[in-house]
């Protein structure tokens, strides 16, 4: 099965998030509502970019024969909060787009900044997105020198935590072609893909050195920062952690429709199917029920500005930062129990170490 | 359904990981807080909780925490709040509760000494309730906890196992306590209790009575209340 597909071949009635929610006295309620916002955001976007609404912005101006909807070789995709359906009023429009050929790409480029990113949802300001990447990058260049901090980012979230709303096609074919690069050398029945788990790994570390490197003379934004590396980072390392490592118990056939079913859903489902098939529920409601806490404070605005305004040193101080520290917790002590407490614990203990 | 074998539960209970110390049994060096945590922290640098168990216990607490330059090495840190030898008014005793430093992750408190529910509410997050035994008069099951977790809507559960069996041998108490307050569990007492009520080193007939709710609680630090072995 294709990343793209909409089928969820793991459910048995509703989402993995659903059913593990059922086993809870609170529910997901901020989880399955930003995930219901989210599907409602992208059809209409989806809807925008379909129907001509660029053709009467940027795309008109351009003209329509060189508009976006005019190339086969793009996709506009949407990343962070998108792709892991947890969209807020909040969110930024983590975008890029992806280009199959060659070329420049600049009227594409204008036809969706008119639609995305605007305001308060600029996207960051590493042009790490908002711009164009070629897909021959992300699938050619893993390691060495041309894999740099940018690509690598890209790269993982595209496998990761990503979704098209323009070019399907294009963004499956790319999403397929990294797959494969990373399953060229899996051959061995019941061995995760080791290619792909150290890059996994790779990336998680990456962002965690590279959070104290951000914050070594500057603290601007140190307190939300924080609180995102220790809650969404966190969950987008274990939701491709956790189906790599469930490869262990797979024929070496099995484990390309594996990955693209799992990879296809949001982060949170890969867990909650995770702790569902290993039978610790109680630990998932509390994992899941830490990290649906956070989903709520993050989408409240004056949450995410007290956190933002915090240093290192005085972080402590705000019980909003405490908070937060002691949902991030719940969520860690909850991966780690489905990690080191199944028997994901010798898969861990053989490829994820050394 | 994917061909993925069902992720299957093999690990010992005492593979559990984290598993601390409380001060409690630490008798000997009781009131010398920095030997206490040094103590519990040889044990485990995971997780530990620094007992308070009497009022005038507390006070020298406070004080060495507030003394310290940089926190302690546990990465869950839980106070138990006076149960015995209470004589302050119950808003002071908050009062000094809600002083514990904030990397303090939970604070235990009983119960059955609880008079004004609404004054604990400043504890927030941090309160953590505690099943009782059958000597307490109140908060000894899921049905008498309830009422005080309606009136402490953000406090959390501290599950004492050997607690729960003394009120119900079957340990069906302690299933429906998982099963009405799973979200609010935070951490585990473990140990056995003998005839006196007091907590022992864990038996083998309790390890195996305990045995099916430790395995629902695997994600959460479970606290000793006595030593591995007598």
């Amino acid at each position: 099965m294709d990343p793209g597909s909409a089928a969820d071949p793991l459910s048995g009635g509703g989402s993995a998030l659903e059913r593990l929610a059922a086993h809870s006295a609170d529910g997901f309620p901020h989880l399955l509502a930003a995930r219901r916002r989210t599907e409602e955001e992208l059809a209409r976007l989806r809807a925008r970019f379909a129907e001509g609404a660029l053709a009467g912005g940027a795309t008109a101006r351009l003209g329509q024969d060189e508009g976006i909807g005019a190339r086969r070789d793009v996709a506009v995709v949407l990343f962070g909060s998108w792709g892991r359906r947890e969209l807020s009023a909040q969110s930024d429009d983590d975008w890029l787009l992806l280009v199959e050929g060659d070329g420049e790409a600049e009227a594409e480029l204008a036809a969706v900044r008119a639609v995305l990113g605007g305001g308060t949802r600029e996207p960051g300001l590493q042009a790490t997105f908002g711009v164009a990447s070629s897909a021959h990058g992300l699938v050619e260049h893993i390691g060495l020198q041309e894999d740099n901090n940018r690509n690598l980012t890209r790269r993982m979230l595209l496998m990761l935590e990503s979704v098209p709303v323009v070019g399907d096609d294009v963004y499956r074919r790319s999403w397929l072609a990294v797959l494969d690069r990373y399953l060229a050398e899996t051959r061995t029945d019941r061995r995760p893909p080791r290619f792909f788990l150290n890059d996994v790994m790779r990336y998680w570390r990456t962002i965690a050195v590279d959070f104290a490197g951000k914050h070594r003379a500057d603290d601007t934004k140190w307190g939300l920062r924080n609180a995102k590396l220790r809650t969404s980072r966190k969950l987008l390392f274990a939701g491709g952690l956790v189906p790599i490592l469930r490869c262990h118990e797979l024929r070496s056939a099995e484990v390309r429709p594996f990955l693209c079913a799992q990879l296809a859903l949001p982060a949170t489902d890969r867990v909650a199917d995770a702790f569902l098939a290993a039978g610790l529920v109680d630990a998932g409601v509390r994992c899941l029920g830490a990290y649906d806490r956070w989903t709520g404070m993050v989408g409240d605005a004056a949450v995410r500005a007290e956190l933002a305004g915090l240093d290192r040193d005085g972080a402590m101080a705000s019980a909003t930062f405490v908070e937060v520290r002691r949902l991030a917790a719940e969520l860690q002590n909850g991966l780690l129990a489905l990690l080191f407490e199944t028997s994901l614990a010798p898969a861990l203990r053989e490829y994820a170490i050394f | 359904m994917m061909p993925v074998a069902a992720l299957t539960d093999r690990r010992p209970l005492l593979g559990h990981h984290p598993i601390g110390a409380s001060t409690g049994f630490l008798v000997e060096a009781r009131g010398d807080w920095a030997s206490l945590a040094d103590a519990a922290a040889s044990l485990s640098p995971f997780t530990a909780e620094l007992a308070a168990l009497s009022e005038d216990e507390l006070p020298g607490l406070l004080g060495y925490l507030a003394a310290l330059d940089g926190s302690l090495p546990f990465h869950y840190l839980s106070v138990h709040a006076p149960s015995k030898g209470l004589r302050m008014a119950e808003a002071k005793l908050v009062d000094a509760l809600a002083r514990l430093p904030a990397y303090v992750d939970a604070v235990v408190v009983h119960p059955d000494v609880i008079d004004d529910p609404a004054e604990y509410r400043r504890l927030g997050a941090r309160l953590v309730l505690e099943n009782m035994d059958t000597r307490k008069a109140r908060g000894r099951d899921a049905g008498e906890l309830a009422p005080y977790f309606a009136e402490l809507p953000e406090a959390g559960l501290c599950l004492d196992v050997a607690h729960a069996r003394d009120v119900d041998p079957s340990m069906r108490g302690a299933q429906e306590l998982l099963d009405r307050f799973a979200g609010r569990l935070r951490h585990l007492h473990v140990s056995s209790i003998d005839d006196a009520g007091h907590h022992v080193p864990l038996r083998a007939g309790d390890e195996e009575a305990f045995r099916p709710i430790l395995r629902r609680c695997r994600d959460v630090p479970w606290i000793l209340e006595a030593p591995l072995t007598p």
